[in-house]
């Protein structure tokens, strides 16, 4: 609309004022106002109307009516963050006492947590990798005892695989494979052992292990072929294996050919499972028919569901499948579980999976957590009690016109600038240190910098860092009231309490983490120096491989003239990793319905000797093989068990033989700590023995040397090989023992930052403190007085520490050992000693500043002002 | 008025000429119409600022109507005083005149 009267219009400087203040919400209804208001004073006179016009437009200048400016101006921001990083770069060069005390704490943190985070990601990543993991499921067997135990065990009934097969329209492909075995390779003059399975053909398939030459669908058929590792392909092969490998024959244990149809991939550290060969389980099931019945299980096995496919029911359908297929003969139920859970939780109590590895998973996360807190407590403490420094600087910064935002940001900009500049230290320090963790852990992680996955984590530590660290003093040192600031030192913010309680809290974490540490250290040095019921040391085991096991009468006989060699012996397996158990024991007046499981052992003469097992009651195997082989030993557990006042002479029958008790063995732990020690027969047996014992003299090098001789002579095709059962034993701890040895390196980072911050807060008191102490010394305090003044208050952090952590660890630590079915007592003298060597450091590091603090000059201290 | 609905007695005279001008209150038209019946004078930013101040407490609500030649294009802003506005009035009216009501018959008698 045009203006009726263009020569009458409202004056236009007011009215470009008027445009540029006000709020343009209301603008329109204003000038609208305002030109209504100038027309009708215009109508008496025109000047006038142009004067009020304008009045009226400074009147309308007042809040409410003008629009908001911004608060800021936006434009400075960068400038203000060089500001707060050249700040930040000052402060942390003139103090470089404090400043090195809060990269040490912030580093070594960092570099543990990193470590730590590597550890959990390469435990969490363990057979993650097959592409149906989310379908692909395990079978698990539980052996329910009439006493209400549950055995879980891995070895399914073979048939399982057809039954799933063809009756299961949910399942999509199966597989089953055998235990671990280990074979001689020859391919003319090359020869290996190699680990590896008997597999079904769906393995390819249900697996994602990757096939580099070969058909999927023709390997593991039912002839004599092989699929190798590409590692053992090498081996064989040469670099050209990929060409050369196909069609070619290997020889297994100098017996059976092979034709190679296939070359995997080997596993790698991924996965849980580690094999160089697989050959179809047809050639495994040929030879041991026993393989395939419901009654016993040989095969791990895994089948993965159709997309979408109902879980729930198939799980239900599966679980009665032996006890059906045994005409509910064996109480069998059968039990599912994700493939890629198995590895972190594999440990299973009364039929279900209660834990495993993933408890050290989570030991070890929290103690990450903690580690960079406690970092990050340092550096708040040392903030916040130096926040008197820094007062004028704050409240100058406010007269000049800081938000309190601003200030905030200051600290925070500080704070993960520390962080930026310890994480990048740190990581270094992780890559130096790295191959010894690999030693210690017994991984093989690398850091792969290409990984955007590794550049994110350190950016989330620095950001995590940064906040939690800087916080506390963004709040609380921003909140400074600008005229006490100004006036000169102030009071230090936050109260001693909040930076006590954080100071109890490290020493609380220490002191946990050192009881922690004793009590795995003490439980592992029981489990392995305990008295096993046999003698482990200068015990070599050789498997009888080759012609060695034909030839096993000489053989024995040849051991036994070397002069280092005391006893020899044969037995079916190792005594301390039993393989062979039967439900089938028979004797007389065995209640019916009593359903146990018996490990059963099969030896030769010479076998209680050999171990220095005891024999408690009744007599040992004598040589006469035919009386013998009529005879048992039994172990107490066993002897428990059956309920004979005296069971020498009572009749047994296992594996369809009955024959007498001949005698009691004192018990020996024949499987891990974490089980109760398992009733056992011992067979005598010529046949099934194919291990030899060997009881050398304390010169081993000699001995090892003779019997490599006579093994070499007998079977000169196999390379020799042998074992130390002590070296066995402690292997089978070596989870615990690099879980323990990490708990106590990282305890003993937690107290060296949980000192440094002590360090850095006495000193600073000691700082503060100057003059009074120089007036107290004036006036004739002694230094031992003056240290304890300046002593007592941590001391005091200290005990209540001490009095927090100590039930917790005592509550977390009976939970660890709970797992053991043998363990030490945990007694109060391992709390005391633990709090004692915190407490010892921790005043050591205080009273290191106060003893200082007190011996300087008052003349020194009291002068300057 | 510190109490229930705080209305300064300035914003007070404002929301009642808006009742008063019902359906025709706009800027000019309330500020004329409050010279005109209590004469008194009212600045156009005062008024301003007092109308803002309503609608932001909730008094008020306002819209847009059309615009003529003689505002230069610009449209008029009509106000309404809403239920809350009606509220605030009757509270600041009853206490005036439970006030009244409580002086006693002698207290205006002036020698």
């Amino acid at each position: 609309m045009r203006d009726p009267s263009p020569d009458i219009k409202p004056p236009q400087l007011p009215l470009k004022v008027l445009r540029w203040f006000c709020d343009p919400e209301l603008l329109e209804d204003i000038e609208g106002d305002l030109s209504e208001l100038f027309h009708s004073r215009a109508s008496k006179s025109i000047y006038r109307a142009k004067l009020l016009y304008a009045r009226d437009v400074l009147q309308l200048f007042r809040p409410g009516v003008i629009k908001k400016f911004g608060r800021f101006n936006p434009v400075n921001n960068i400038d203000m963050l060089f500001n707060h990083i050249r700040t930040a770069v000052r402060q942390a060069g003139k103090y470089k006492g404090y400043t090195a005390i809060n990269i040490a704490g912030l580093v070594v943190g960092l570099a543990s947590c990193m470590l730590i985070l590597l550890w959990v990601a390469d435990e969490t990543s363990k057979d993650q990798f097959h592409e149906k993991s989310d379908r692909l499921y395990q079978v698990w067997r539980n052996l329910v005892q009439s006493n209400g135990d549950v055995q879980t065990t891995w070895g399914i009934p073979f048939p399982l695989e057809h039954v799933l097969l063809t009756q299961y329209p949910e399942v999509e492909a199966v597989t089953s494979y055998t235990w671990e075995m280990e074979y001689m390779f020859r391919q003319e003059e090359i020869s290996s052992f190699e680990k590896g399975h008997f597999a079904t053909p769906g393995f390819f398939d249900v697996f994602s292990y990757r096939l580099i030459v070969g058909d999927p669908k023709k390997v593991l058929v039912d002839g004599p072929t092989i699929v190798i590792s590409d590692r053992m392909a090498l081996k064989f092969f040469g670099n050209d294996w990929r060409e050369k490998a196909i069609g070619q024959t290997i020889k297994m244990d100098d017996r059976t050919d092979y034709e190679v149809t296939g070359v995997f991939e080997y596993p790698g550290d991924n996965s849980s499972v580690q094999f160089d060969w697989l050959i179809g389980a047809k050639q495994f099931i040929d030879r041991q028919t026993w393989a395939n019945s419901w009654y016993n299980g040989g095969f791990s096995i895994f089948f993965t569901l159709r997309p979408g496919a109902d879980t729930e029911a198939v799980r239900k359908r599966i679980e009665q499948e032996v006890i059906k297929n045994t005409n509910k003969e064996s109480n069998e139920p059968l039990y599912l579980q994700l493939f890629s859970e198995n590895y972190l939780h594999g440990t299973f109590e009364n039929g279900i999976p209660v834990g495993g590895r993933i408890q050290y998973v989570r030991i070890l996360s929290a103690i990450a957590i903690f580690l960079l807190l406690l970092a990050s407590i340092n550096f708040m403490n040392l903030a916040t009690a130096r926040s008197s420094l820094r007062a004028r600087e704050i409240g100058v910064r406010k007269v000049m016109g800081a938000q309190r935002s601003t200030l905030s940001q200051q600290f925070f900009t500080e704070a993960t600038l520390y962080a930026v500049a310890s994480t990048v230290v740190a990581s270094a320090i992780v890559y130096l240190v790295l191959p010894y963790f690999n030693m210690l852990t017994g991984k093989s992680i690398h850091i792969r910098f290409s990984d955007p996955m590794v550049w994110l984590t350190l950016g989330g530590m620095i950001m995590l860092t940064g906040m939690l660290s800087g916080a506390y003093p963004a709040i609380m040192l921003s909140s400074f009231s600008v005229a006490k600031s100004l006036k000169g030192r102030t009071k230090q913010v936050g109260g001693n309490y909040f930076r006590h309680a954080l100071v109890t809290f490290q020493f609380a974490i220490s002191i946990f983490l050192i009881s922690g540490t004793f009590i795995i250290s003490k439980q592992l040095a029981y489990i392995l120096n305990k008295d096993i019921g046999l003698l482990r040391d200068n015990l070599v085991s050789i498997d009888l491989t080759g012609t060695l096991y034909d030839k096993k009468e000489v053989y024995m006989n040849s051991l036994r003239g070397i002069p280092e060699v005391k006893d020899v012996t044969l037995s079916s397996a190792s005594p301390i990793n039993l393989d062979m158990s039967t439900g089938g024991a028979t004797w007389p007046g065995k209640d019916p319905n009593m359903v146990i499981e018996i490990n059963v052992l099969s030896v030769n003469e010479n076998f209680v000797k050999t171990m220095g097992m005891k024999i408690v009651k009744g007599e040992d195997f004598s040589n006469a093989f035919l009386r013998d082989s009529a005879r048992f030993l039994i172990n107490e557990v066993l002897a428990d068990i059956l309920g004979f006042d005296d069971p020498v002479g009572k009749e047994l029958t296992v594996w369809g033989t009955t024959g007498t008790i001949a005698g009691v063995v004192g018990n020996f732990h024949m499987a891990s700590m974490y089980d109760p020690i398992a009733p056992l027969i011992i067979r005598y047996s010529r046949v099934d023995a194919g291990t030899a014992f060997v009881r050398i003299n304390a010169n081993t090098y000699d001995a090892l040397t003779s019997i490599e001789r006579v093994t070499k002579d007998i079977n000169p095709a196999f390379p020799f090989r042998y074992e130390f059962l002590d070296e066995d034993f402690a292997r089978q701890y070596r989870g615990e023992r690099s879980v323990s040895s990490l708990v106590k390196i990282f305890a003993g980072v937690s107290i060296f930052i949980a000192c440094l911050g002590l360090l850095g807060l006495s000193s600073f008191s000691a700082d503060q403190r100057s003059k009074e102490i120089g007036v107290r010394k004036v006036h004739g305090a002694s230094v031992s007085s003056l240290v304890l003044l300046l002593s007592k208050q941590y001391a005091k952090l200290m005990i209540i520490a001490f009095i927090i952590a100590t039930p917790l660890s005592y509550f977390y630590m009976r939970r660890w050992l709970g797992d053991f079915a043998y363990r030490i007592d945990m007694n109060v003298a391992l709390f005391i000693v633990a709090g004692v060597v915190t407490f010892a450091i921790g005043a050591l590091t205080v009273s290191y500043r106060s003893y200082s603090a007190a011996l300087a000059n008052p003349v020194k201290t009291l002068k300057e002002e | 008025m510190t109490s229930k609905y705080s209305l300064g007695e300035f914003e007070e005279v404002v929301l009642l000429t808006v009742a008063v001008l019902h359906g025709n209150a706009y800027g000019i038209a309330i500020k004329e119409d409050i010279e005109l019946r209590l004469k008194r004078n009212v600045s156009v930013g005062a008024m301003r600022t007092a109308l803002r101040r309503l609608e932001d407490k909730g008094f008020l609500e306002s819209e847009f109507g059309e615009a003529t030649a003689v505002r230069g294009g610009k449209r008029k802003r009509f106000h309404k005083v809403t239920p809350l506005g009606k509220k605030a009035l009757d509270y600041v009216m009853n206490s005036r005149r439970k006030l009244w009501d409580a002086i006693p018959a002698t207290a205006f008698q002036f020698k």
